[in-house]
C-alpha cells in the first residue's frame, strides 16, 4: 500500500488525466488500474477537479454557433446516409443479379432440353450402327467359314496322290443324282464333298446315309444332311478299305442295314 | 441566454444518445459542454473565429469519433478535452502559431483577462473566484498544460524548473482544486 501512495504522490495519475504521457506509460497506468481498482476512485476525483476547473473558466461561445455546430453535427448524419442509399443500389444490384440468374437458369434448362434430344437421336443412331454392325460381322462370320470351307476342298482337290475321288451316280431311284467322295486309304479318311452334292433335299424325318461295300457287305459310314448352296468336306467314318459307296435315303439318324430301295447314288473306286 | 432551456442529460443516457445517432444526443452534447470546452479552445488559440471554428470541428469529431471512447477508461468530458486539446494544438502548429504564442507573457493570456470574464457562465464566478486564490506557482503549471496544451515537459523548459516540480505541482494543484469543489 505505501506503494501505490508513492504511486499515487508521484503525479503520473494527474499527468494521464491530463492526456500528457507517452504511450508506454500511459498503458502502464492502464495497467496499474487493472491491478488495483482502488487507483480508479482517484482517478475520478482528478477527472471531476479537472472537469469542474473548466467549468469555472468556462466561456459561453456566441448565440449563433449553436445551429451552426448542430447543422454541421447533422450534415455529417446525412453524409453517412449515403450508406443508406448504397444498401438500396445494393439491393437493385441484388435485383438484377437475380434477374440475370433466372434467365441463365432458363437458357441452361433450353440448352438442356436440346442436348437431351440430341443425346436421343444419338442413341438411336448407334443402335441402328451397332444391329447393322452386328449383321455384317455375323456374315463375316458365315464368309469365313465358307472360305475355310472351301479352302479344305481346295487342299483335297490338290492333292490327288493322298486323295481318291470318287463319283457317285445316280440309280434308277434318281436317275439326275450325283455326289463325289474323297477317300484316302492312308488316313482311312472319307469326306463327302458337299459342294458336289445333286441330290433332292431331305426331309426332317430322313436323313442320307453313306455305305462302304467291303467284299460285297455294306458298311455304314454315318448320315449327313443335303442343303442347298453347302460347300466343303464334311467328314464320314473311317474305313480302311471299301470297293464301292453308296447312298441310301433312311429315317433320320440312320440304319443298321441299308434299305436297298431306297438307295439314291452308288459309284465303284 | 436567449434560449430558455438547456438540454442536459446524465454522462450515460448522453454517451448511449450520441452512439444512437439521436438529436437529443447533439443537443445536449453541445448545451453540456460547449462553453467549457470552448473556454479551453479560446485559451489555447487566443482567437475568437479560430476558437469557434474548433470547437465546431471539435463536436463533429466528437460526434464522429464516439466509438473510440471507452468509458471504461475515463469520464466522456476527459476524452472530449483531450480530443480538443490535439485539434487546438494541430491547428496552432499548423498555422504556425506556436511561437508567437510562446513569446506572449502568460499572464497577459485570456484566462486572466478581466475583459472575458463577462463572458463567464453566471454559476461559475463563484468558483473563479475561489480558483483565484490557489497557489499561482501551482496554478501557473497547471493552466499551461491544461489551457495552453502544454506538455509537462515544454511547461518544464517554459517555466524552466525541473520536470520533478512540474508534477509535484500540477498534482499540488489538483489537490486543492478537488479541496475546493468537493
Amino acid at each position: 500500500m505505501e506503494n501505490l501512495k508513492a504511486y499515487i504522490e508521484s503525479g503520473v495519475l494527474e499527468l494521464y488525466v491530463l492526456g500528457d504521457l507517452p504511450v508506454s506509460e500511459r498503458l502502464e497506468v492502464e495497467l496499474m488500474l487493472k491491478r488495483h481498482p482502488e487507483l480508479k476512485l482517484e482517478i475520478l476525483e482528478i477527472e471531476k477537479a479537472l472537469q469542474k476547473y473548466a467549468e469555472s473558466q468556462a466561456i459561453a461561445p456566441s448565440e449563433n454557433l449553436r445551429p451552426e455546430v448542430l447543422a454541421a453535427i447533422n450534415a455529417e448524419e446525412i453524409k453517412h446516409e449515403p450508406s443508406v442509399i448504397a444498401i438500396s443500389t445494393n439491393s437493385n444490384f441484388y435485383k438484377y443479379a437475380f434477374a440475370a440468374s433466372v434467365a441463365l437458369l432458363l437458357l441452361s434448362l433450353i440448352s438442356l432440353i436440346n442436348l437431351q434430344s440430341e443425346l436421343k437421336e444419338l442413341n438411336n443412331k448407334i443402335a441402328v450402327l451397332e444391329q447393322s454392325n452386328q449383321q455384317f460381322s455375323s456374315r463375316v462370320n458365315y464368309m469365313e467359314s465358307q472360305l475355310s470351307n472351301a479352302k479344305q476342298s481346295l487342299q483335297i482337290f490338290h492333292n490327288p496322290q493322298e486323295y481318291t475321288l470318287v463319283n457317285l451316280k445316280g440309280t434308277a431311284n434318281a436317275p439326275t443324282a450325283s455326289m463325289t467322295v474323297a477317300f484316302n486309304t492312308q488316313k482311312s479318311e472319307v469326306m463327302i464333298d458337299l459342294a458336289s452334292l445333286k441330290m433332292p433335299a431331305n426331309d426332317k424325318q430322313h436323313q442320307y446315309q453313306l455305305w462302304a461295300l467291303v467284299d460285297g457287305k455294306p458298311i455304314d459310314l454315318g448320315v449327313f444332311d443335303v442343303q442347298n448352296d453347302s460347300i466343303g468336306m464334311q467328314l464320314m467314318k473311317s474305313i480302311q478299305n471299301a470297293q464301292a459307296f453308296a447312298v441310301t435315303l433312311e429315317p433320320r439318324g440312320g440304319s443298321v442295314n441299308p434299305t436297298m430301295e431306297q438307295m439314291i447314288v452308288m459309284g465303284e473306286i | 441566454m436567449s434560449r430558455k432551456t438547456k438540454i442536459s442529460l446524465s454522462e450515460p443516457e448522453l454517451i448511449q444518445a450520441i452512439r444512437e445517432r439521436k438529436r437529443i444526443g447533439s443537443e445536449a452534447l453541445y448545451d453540456m459542454y460547449s462553453a467549457s470546452l470552448y473556454g479551453i479552445i479560446l485559451k489555447i488559440v487566443q482567437d475568437q473565429q479560430l476558437a469557434e471554428d474548433l470547437l465546431q470541428d471539435s463536436f463533429v469529431k466528437i460526434w464522429n469519433s464516439i466509438e473510440h471512447y471507452d468509458e471504461r477508461k475515463g469520464r466522456l468530458f476527459t476524452w472530449m478535452v483531450n480530443l480538443v486539446h490535439n485539434l487546438s494544438i494541430d491547428k496552432l502548429r499548423s498555422k504556425d502559431f506556436r511561437n508567437t504564442m510562446k513569446n506572449q507573457d502568460i499572464d497577459n493570456s485570456v484566462l486572466d483577462d478581466n475583459k472575458n470574464t463577462s463572458r463567464l457562465n453566471v454559476d461559475t464566478l463563484g468558483l473563479n473566484e475561489m480558483v483565484n486564490n490557489l497557489n499561482p506557482e501551482a496554478k501557473a503549471v497547471l493552466n499551461l498544460i491544461y489551457f495552453k496544451g502544454y506538455t509537462h515537459v515544454e511547461a518544464s523548459e517554459e517555466l524552466n524548473i525541473p520536470l520533478g516540480t512540474v508534477k509535484t505541482r500540477v498534482r499540488l494543484a489538483i489537490i486543492s482544486l478537488r479541496k475546493l469543489f468537493n
